[in-house]
Parts: structure tokens; C-alpha cells; sequence
């Protein structure tokens, strides 16, 4: 017994050192929200708790998955946040025991530096909030603007297969056409915000609702 | 019948207490563990000094008159300078004869709305492209390299800086609050120090930009046969000036250092002490609960060098095992152990702070064996005067 306590004993104290071995490895990769208690109650005012969760495409699946997810996307992943091993930080966000949505940010390449886009979806994957957690652009205010991240309300992962994030163009013309780039000048920042939502629909759909939208991609 | 060796003796008497013998060996592991901690922090604090110091490129810094700790900081951190100097001293500098070269540098810094939470400072040093380079010949690029133009929109990015902000040579970067486009014409390896946090950009293009005339510092890289106190000496005569030089920088952080590495030295000291007070106690309590056996092996045969030979081995036993666990534990936490510090510390160098290799793991083995022999003699020579009748009929020895 005494054995078994000191083994036990053991496993925790080497468990624990590796855990925190882990998270400072990882500590300085991935898209977190800057605040998460304030971020997650801004976000969702009904909620009463929230669960992170760690995902990367080289543990679920390593390059067939990426290429899967390059094919839904329309687009290569290319340059240092969109490797395999990139870890996502995904929130599932509770009203008591119920799951009611969740938060998803991703890095994109901007014009002039890194954008963070996130995320506020229900639990069927509709957008209910989209914000720039980080944004260099010349038309950041504009961006930043309520008015720009409410159009994206109601929009789901259905609505932005049609959406070919290369051409930026929609065909035929939908919802996604009718997000207005609030400053025509910065459309280099606006092709790549659309691309990060899209981005980050299709790894919620990946990594949360079992590929629930995957029946709506036409390959 | 298979015999025994004294060692297998030992062992299997050790096995027979395992949490006693568990938790022995587990209190000298912890001190062999703060030891070689400490040892491998003492080499490495000083060897990743250095380092950052020979990644200046220049001996000596001259910033505006302020702070001497500040200053050290600045030439360190690549934090802001306090106040600005006439850009004509780098100049009168440059002629002196011990100067084989100098180079101007401008660092400002801005608000930038889209850092962190709710904004935070991006810094610009302003740098000669025909002097800096010359002097950082030592820097690696990743890619491209360095603008040659005295008012390019130009920038070289550090590692980290790149990657933060996910540029590549050839894209566009804009500074904050000033609205003004650079383009990224290089971006350096990783190299451990502040030029991975930095953003290098032309001299004249910070002066424009920033609307700057002077300089917020100068390095200089001295005449390998200079007589250093001396040139110093006569920098410090320069109007408004302070002279940093790198020896001093080092002599006023190790002095820092050191004031602490004696308070956790003097622990260490006091963890080995108990660890020994522990084994002692442990192997005296077996040698009491064993006279019977003991007795019984005298009257074998066994002399009493033997048992004392026995019991010494025992206590061997149990220091070169916590000798080995802690020296394992020391080698697997060392990264953990480095970043401890590093949040301890006032100023940490950007290299590794504990560096452990195996001729300290093997000192520390020695030491803590060393231990183990002389904690064992006591108990070793109590077993080895036992008397067989005594011991067998189960009378109390004082």
C-alpha cells in the first residue's frame, strides 16, 4: 500500500512538472483571447463558465487533415500560423451545465502585420459575434466599427463555401458579397478578414461540431 | 547455496525498510538536486552574460547623462534612452585613436493600439547602415539583409519581432501612430538577445520620421590594445555624457547576482546538512532494529570490519542512489528551473541561466557520496562493536 502511495506520489510530481513543461512550451504560439473571463462574458452575457481546449491539426490528423482543410478552405496554408502544429485555443462556452456556443480566434497575414479574427458562434456554428482582436491596418477604426463585425452576424460556414477566398469573389453572389469593405483602399485587409473567417468556421466545424457543415462543400 | 555479496547484503537490508529507505534517498536527491541547480546556475548566469555582451558588437555605450543602473539596462533591454545627445559627439569620438569604430543610434518608441490587451509600446531603433553593420557583423539574417540607404523606408526585422507580426522580406509595415509605410528588407536569425524584439531601421530615416535630430546613444568598439580605464577616463570628460562600458555592466549585475547566490548557497548548505543529519539518523535506527542480525552474523564469523563494512555500504547505497536521482531531476527541470530564475531575477541574459554538464554531475556525485561515507562512520562503527551475546539476548547497549 505504502508502495502503491509513493509510486502515486511520484507520477503526480513528474506529471505536474511535464504539464507545466508543456504549457511553457506552448505559451508563446496559438491565437488566446487576451482577457478570457472578460472576453467570454462580453461575448456571451448569459454565460456561466467556459472550457479551453488545445487542438492542433498534426495531433488530429497531421498532413491528410491539412489537406483537407486547404481543400475546404480553397486556399494553401502558407507562412509561420498556418503549420500543422499550430495549437488552437478553442472555448466552449456554458450557461450552467449547458453548452451554449463557442469562441474560435485565428492569425491571418495582413498588409502591414498579424490580425487576429474571433469568433462568437452558437452551437450549430452560426456567427453571433466577430471582432479583430488584433489589427494593423490603415483602416483599423473602420474595421474595429460595430457596423463591420455585425454583418457577419448570422452568417454561417454554408454561406462561405461559395465564398472563394483567393479570387475574393462569391459565386453566385450571396451573403458574402454583401459584407461592405468600409474602406476600399484596404481591400487587401478586408480579403484577408473574410479569409480568417473562414478559416476559422472550418476549423470549428473540424475540431468541435464533427464536420456538421461539411455536407454543404462541393469540393 | 548461492552466496551473497556484500553488496547484495546491503541492498536487500535496504529493501526491506523501502519507504524509509524511499524517503532517505528522496531528501538527498532534493539537496543534490538544489546543488547541481545552483552550480549549473552559477556557470551558466555568467557564460550567457557574456555572450549577450559579445552580441553588442561594441565595448562601450554612450548615452545621455542619467543613471548608471539605467543606462546598463538600456545597453542590455534595449529599452529608451532618457535623454538625447548632439549627434556631432559620435564624431569626436570616432577620431580619438583608441576607437576602431563607432556607431550612432537613435531608439524611439511609440504608442501602438494593437499590441496586447490595450495597446503597448513598439520601439525603432534607429541604426547607421554603414557603421552598425559592421560593428553586429555577428548578426545572422534569415533573409535578405541589410538596407544600405541612409533615408530608405526601410526595415530589418529581429526573429521574434517577424513572427509576432507575421512579416516576410518584401512585406509592408507600418508605423504606428506616424502613419509612415516601411518596407521589410531583412529579418534576422533568432539569436537569443534584444535584437529578436527589435525593429532596425535607417538613422535618418527615425530622425525624419520622429522629427530627431540627436541621439539617444553611441557604441563604441575599441582598439583590441587600448588602454580601457584610460579611454574611459576620457569620455568621461565629454560634455553630458554618460560612458557605460561593458565590464562594468558586468561587474554591477554578477555583484547583484552574487549578493543572492550566497543567501541560496548558505540554504543549499543548510538542505546537505539536514539530508546528512536524515541519513545518519536512518541507518543508525536500522543498525538498533538489526542487532539481533547483527549479532548473529558476528557469531558466524563476521568481524567487525565486516560489519562495518556493511553498514558503510548501506549508507553509500543510499546517498549515490539520491546522488543520482537528484543529479536526473537536476538535468530534467533544469529548463523549468531556468525559467524560475528568470522570473526571480532582476535582469536575466537571454541565454540559458543553468548550465549542467556531466563534469558537474559527476563532482556533484562525488560530493554527495563523499557525504554519504562520512555520515555512515558513526553508525558503521556502533554496529561494528556490538558484542554477538549481547545483541542475541536482546540487552539494551548504551
Amino acid at each position: 500500500m505504502r508502495n502503491s502511495n509513493a509510486k502515486a506520489l511520484a507520477a503526480a510530481t513528474a506529471g505536474a512538472l511535464l504539464t507545466a513543461a508543456v504549457l511553457l512550451l506552448h505559451a508563446a504560439v496559438g491565437c488566446d483571447l487576451n482577457d478570457p473571463d472578460r472576453d467570454v462574458k462580453r461575448l456571451f452575457p448569459g454565460s456561466t463558465g467556459y472550457k479551453t481546449l488545445y487542438v492542433s491539426i498534426a495531433k488530429r490528423g497531421g498532413d491528410e487533415l491539412q489537406k483537407k482543410i486547404e481543400a475546404r478552405l480553397g486556399d494553401k496554408f502558407t507562412g509561420l500560423f498556418e503549420t500543422a502544429d499550430v495549437p488552437y485555443t478553442m472555448y466552449e462556452v456554458y450557461k450552467g451545465a449547458d453548452l451554449i456556443g463557442y469562441i474560435h480566434g485565428v492569425n491571418q497575414k495582413g498588409t502591414y502585420g498579424g490580425i487576429q479574427v474571433f469568433l462568437a458562434l452558437d452551437t450549430s456554428g452560426t456567427i453571433r459575434g466577430f471582432y479583430f482582436q488584433k489589427l494593423t491596418s490603415r483602416a483599423a477604426k473602420a474595421f474595429r466599427a460595430l457596423s463591420f463585425g455585425e454583418q457577419f452576424q448570422g452568417l454561417s460556414l454554408e454561406d462561405f463555401y461559395k465564398y472563394d477566398v483567393v479570387s475574393g469573389t462569391e459565386d453566385p453572389a450571396g451573403p458574402i458579397s454583401r459584407i461592405k469593405n468600409p474602406d476600399p483602399g484596404s481591400e487587401k485587409d478586408f480579403r484577408a478578414a473574410l479569409r480568417a473567417a473562414k478559416k476559422n468556421l472550418i476549423l470549428v466545424d473540424e475540431f468541435l461540431l464533427g464536420n456538421a457543415h461539411l455536407k454543404y462543400f462541393k469540393g | 547455496m548461492k552466496k551473497l555479496s556484500v553488496f547484495q547484503v546491503a541492498t536487500k537490508s535496504l529493501l526491506r525498510k523501502k519507504a524509509r529507505s524511499l524517503l532517505t534517498v528522496l531528501g538527498i536527491a532534493m539537496a543534490a538536486w538544489v546543488l547541481v541547480s545552483l552550480f549549473g546556475f552559477n556557470r551558466g548566469y555568467e557564460a550567457s552574460l557574456n555572450k549577450d555582451i559579445d552580441n553588442l558588437g561594441f565595448q562601450m555605450l554612450i548615452v545621455a547623462k542619467g543613471c548608471p543602473y539605467e543606462a546598463a539596462t538600456l545597453m542590455l533591454k534595449g529599452g529608451t534612452g532618457l535623454k538625447y545627445m548632439d549627434e556631432s559627439i559620435a564624431a569626436s569620438v570616432a577620431a580619438e585613436p583608441e576607437v576602431e569604430g563607432v556607431t550612432p543610434m537613435l531608439m524611439q518608441v511609440v504608442f501602438d493600439p494593437n499590441k496586447g490587451e490595450s495597446g503597448g509600446l513598439a520601439a525603432f531603433l534607429g541604426v547607421d547602415p554603414a557603421s552598425f553593420p559592421k560593428l553586429k557583423s555577428a548578426l545572422p539574417f534569415k533573409a535578405g539583409g541589410w538596407f544600405s540607404e541612409p533615408e530608405a523606408a526601410a526595415a530589418v526585422f529581429g526573429y521574434e519581432v517577424a513572427e509576432l507580426e507575421q512579416r516576410e522580406v518584401g512585406d509592408l509595415y507600418l508605423i504606428p501612430e506616424k502613419e509612415v509605410e516601411v518596407k521589410v528588407v531583412g529579418i534576422l536569425e533568432r539569436t537569443g538577445t534584444q535584437d529578436d524584439g527589435t525593429i532596425f531601421l535607417p538613422l535618418r530615416t527615425v530622425q525624419k520620421v520622429f522629427g530627431v535630430k540627436e541621439l539617444t546613444s553611441i557604441g563604441i568598439k575599441v582598439n583590441k590594445n587600448a588602454d580601457m580605464k584610460a579611454f574611459e577616463d576620457k569620455l568621461y570628460k565629454l560634455p553630458d555624457v554618460q560612458v557605460v562600458s561593458l565590464s562594468q555592466v558586468k561587474t554591477t549585475i554578477m555583484t547583484l547576482v552574487s549578493t543572492a547566490r550566497v543567501m541560496v548557497f548558505s540554504i543549499a548548505l543548510i538542505a546537505i546538512l539536514i539530508a546528512m543529519m536524515g541519513v545518519v539518523n536512518t541507518v543508525l535506527m536500522s543498525v538498533m532494529e538489526r542487532r539481533q542480525e547483527i549479532g548473529i552474523l558476528k557469531s558466524m564469523g563476521a568481524l567487525a570490519g565486516d560489519v562495518f563494512k556493511l553498514i558503510w555500504l548501506e549508507t553509500v547505497i543510499l546517498c549515490a542512489g539520491g546522488g543520482l536521482v537528484g543529479t536526473g531531476l537536476a538535468l530534467v527541470t533544469a529548463r523549468l528551473t531556468d525559467v524560475l530564475v528568470r522570473n526571480l531575477l532582476p535582469y536575466s541574459p537571454s541565454g540559458g541561466l543553468v548550465a549542467i554538464d556531466a563534469g558537474l554531475v559527476l563532482m556533484t556525485l562525488g560530493v554527495v557520496t563523499a557525504i554519504g561515507l562520512a555520515s555512515g562512520v558513526y553508525p558503521s562503527w556502533k554496529a561494528a562493536r556490538m558484542r554477538p551475546l549481547d545483541t542475541i539476548r536482546g540487552e539494551v547497549e548504551s
